[in-house]
């Protein structure tokens, strides 16, 4: 009962009227990135912290709560509206979305997956309420042996699932790693890395990396092979109230739970984020679906599209357990969210619901608060977001770089900033161009002090005997826990892969280029 | 178009024909940060302090990981498997690398650091966007040139004149209150 009573004390301090106002601009914000290609929730995020440093920490947190929710979203009418052949089935939810839009059910993909999210994400939210508080009150117990153990599988499941190549993406970690430990080492106060120069003694600033990382290099990336010609969206048209019939009732209430359950717990174990839950739920409502609505897979389900972006949004709810109670983060954008957290001096991690309540439990309550705003603000808008994906390419990219300038010179008013942004942004570009992912490096330079902080305490409990590491029982559980994980998501991603080549031949002998989306 | 990116079958990197040479120099880099992380790590001072691990460690392991996943990203790229670059919505998978409009963007960003102190912010963020949506292929120059001016100082007011982001106005705009904060 004690955490009811902190969530309505949560509630009491979101639903001022300040608060929600700085919610709903959360909440815009967020869609509007979402929607926008080439934009994410992380780029969004780490573009606002060094110009909303000026607002009080409850008031910054709703915020970035409100675009973390609201990026996921928006990304589902960018996927189903946005014509762009030849892309590959990076996002599921375009797959059945897509078709749905061209065969003129668009508003129908529209309203599954915007009350999908909002089932899915409302539900998730009560069920990150009831167990963050518990896992947090186990994790005020573990030491730093178990602490090593965590990091570990963090590093190890993000740097090696989150990107295409498992060498490519422990590389970009290490690169990570590499920079957080650039400046005065926190325990012996010695010099490293920084070569005497007097910048770097300072360390690299994690707010500048991710700007340039996200920001830039993901501006000059687009920049270099971009799609030119007009931005072509396929039409919705009629009163939104009519969107969903009866039928698409019935076959999305089902898909919608299911997501929900299918995507909480993927989110909350770091195996890959929010693109494993939803490749789970399509398949799943896939090999669920009966009959008639079974053919239509590959041609336009709507199950395909209610599934998915339920499992997708819980998923983003999943993700802020590990994240509020152990401070680790498992997505890019949860990254950025811990960094958000410490510039406002405030520790994510098992102490958090502790020494922050009040701040955590209005988090919590914005959440909600968030996902009702956002289905009321997506069915009547969709209008105003087509209008914003029909952005002219060459002015949003422009912007991306001004906001990104905007933010880099921000942090400390000096264009040396700025220099350091550009040149970390071409690392960015060359980092995409190669195909190595970004995140394992943003996780990596976030983590990496705590890291090592963690793990030489362990050594020096242990005076230094490095077989103390794996023999705590705990320790041991998480090692074991990881190699499980691990086996588990190679086997997922090879049956993504084995869906996605059957999909495409599927495609080809259906015959027309237009379907290549597959 | 209807054909699927090979990348589908061989886990992600492609077997394409070629050498990939900016690739071998991309990962050559990653080797080398670990050999200067060696090589640098070798000077950091260990305090004598009695149990567990000091500053060197850490960098130590760091630096080898470098070594070793340079190393074999090298190898893989030799025997012919390359890195997938990332996808989309606004890429076009068929286009080839325009590093002319790469090096175009580079020039503007720099030519707006170098603009900031002498000229104000809102005249260097205008010359940046300027440049940039020229670059990225919108030709009508006076709409871009409206809009670069508009947007500088929308955001100069915001923030500079209402949350008091200290963003130097500039000498054209110095004595202008809303756009100091």
């Amino acid at each position: 009962m004690d955490n009811f009573m902190a969530l309505m004390e949560g509630f009491s301090v979101a639903m001022q009227p300040m608060y929600l106002l700085f919610a709903l601009g959360g909440v815009l914000v967020g869609t509007a990135v979402g929607v926008l290609p080439g934009i994410g929730p992380a780029m969004a995020i780490a573009l606002l912290m060094p110009i909303t440093y000026s607002l009080d920490p409850t008031a910054a947190i709703i915020v970035f709560a409100g675009i973390y929710y609201g990026g996921m979203y928006g990304g589902s009418t960018t996927s189903i509206l946005l014509n762009t052949p030849g892309e590959s089935a990076s996002v599921v939810t375009a797959l059945e979305g897509n078709k749905m839009a061209k065969a003129g059910r668009g508003a129908a993909a529209l309203a599954t997956a915007a009350l999908g999210s909002f089932v899915a994400g409302t539900i998730a939210t009560v069920l990150l309420t009831f167990l963050a508080p518990m896992l947090a009150e186990f994790a005020v117990r573990i030491g730093p042996v178990e602490y090593v153990a965590l990091m570990v599988v963090a590093f190890l499941t993000v740097g090696a699932l989150l990107g295409a190549s498992v060498l490519r993406g422990l590389a970009s970690l290490c690169i990570g790693l590499f920079l957080a430990l650039v400046g005065v080492d926190a325990l012996t106060a010695q010099q490293r890395y920084t070569f005497g120069n007097p910048f770097l003694t300072d360390g690299i600033d994690v707010v500048l990396v991710a700007v340039a990382l996200f920001a830039m290099g993901e501006a000059l990336y687009i920049a270099s092979r971009m799609r030119h010609g007009s931005v072509d969206v396929i039409p919705v048209s009629g009163n939104w109230r009519k969107w969903m019939k009866r039928e698409d009732w019935r076959r999305s209430w089902k898909p919608w739970l299911r997501g929900t359950f299918i995507g909480f717990p993927i989110g909350t174990i770091p195996a890959g984020g929010a693109d494993v839950a939803t490749f789970v739920s399509y398949a799943a409502e896939r090999k669920l679906a009966k009959g008639e609505d079974k053919a239509q897979f590959g041609k336009g389900a709507i199950e395909g599209v209610a599934g998915p972006e339920s499992a997708n949004n819980a998923a983003a709810a999943g993700v802020l357990v590990p994240l509020l109670t152990l401070g680790i983060p498992t997505t890019a954008t949860a990254a950025i969210m811990l960094v958000a957290f410490q510039r406002y001096q405030i520790q994510p991690g098992p102490l958090l619901f502790e020494v922050e309540g009040a701040l955590v439990w209005a988090l919590i309550a914005s959440l909600y608060v968030g996902n009702l705003m956002l289905l009321v603000l997506n069915l009547p808008l969709v209008g105003l977001w087509v209008k914003i994906l029909q952005i002219p390419r060459p002015y949003l990219y422009a912007g991306i770089l001004v906001f990104a300038a905007l933010g880099a010179f921000s942090v400390n008013f000096t264009p040396v900033d700025v220099w350091i942004l550009l040149i970390i942004g071409i690392l960015g570009f060359f980092m995409r161009r190669y195909g190595y992912p970004i995140a394992p490096l943003v996780v990596g330079l976030i983590l990496g002090p705590i890291f090592e902080d963690q793990l030489r305490r362990s050594m020096a409990i242990s005076q230094g005997d490095p077989t103390a590491l794996i023999t705590s029982p705990i320790a041991a559980v998480i090692y074991a826990t990881l190699a499980l994980i691990f086996a588990l998501s190679f086997w997922m991603k090879k049956r993504q892969k084995a869906m996605e080549s059957s999909m495409a031949e599927d495609s080809v002998t259906s015959g027309g280029g237009d379907q290549a989306r597959a | 178009m209807s054909t699927h990116p090979p990348e589908a079958q061989t886990g992600g990197v492609d077997t394409a024909a070629g050498r990939p040479i900016g690739e071998i120099i991309f990962a050559a880099g990653v080797l080398s940060l670990g050999i200067v992380g060696f090589v640098a790590g070798a000077g950091i001072k260990m305090p004598p302090s009695a149990t567990g691990i000091g500053p060197r460690e850490f960098p130590f392991i760091v630096s080898g990981l470098l070594i070793f996943l340079g190393t074999a990203i090298i190898i893989q790229l030799l025997r012919g498997r390359r890195g997938a670059p990332e996808e989309g919505e606004d890429v076009d998978p068929n286009a080839k690398t325009d590093w002319l409009t790469v090096a175009k963007l580079v020039g503007f960003v720099a030519l707006h650091i170098l603009l900031i102190v002498p000229a104000g912010w809102p005249v260097a963020a205008a010359v940046l966007f300027f440049g940039a949506s020229w670059t990225l292929g919108s030709l009508s120059w006076w709409r871009n040139a409206v809009i670069a001016v508009v947007m500088a100082l929308v955001l100069q007011f915001v923030f500079a004149g209402l949350l008091g982001v200290s963003l130097p106005a500039g000498f054209l705009l110095e004595g202008v209150e809303i756009f100091n904060g």
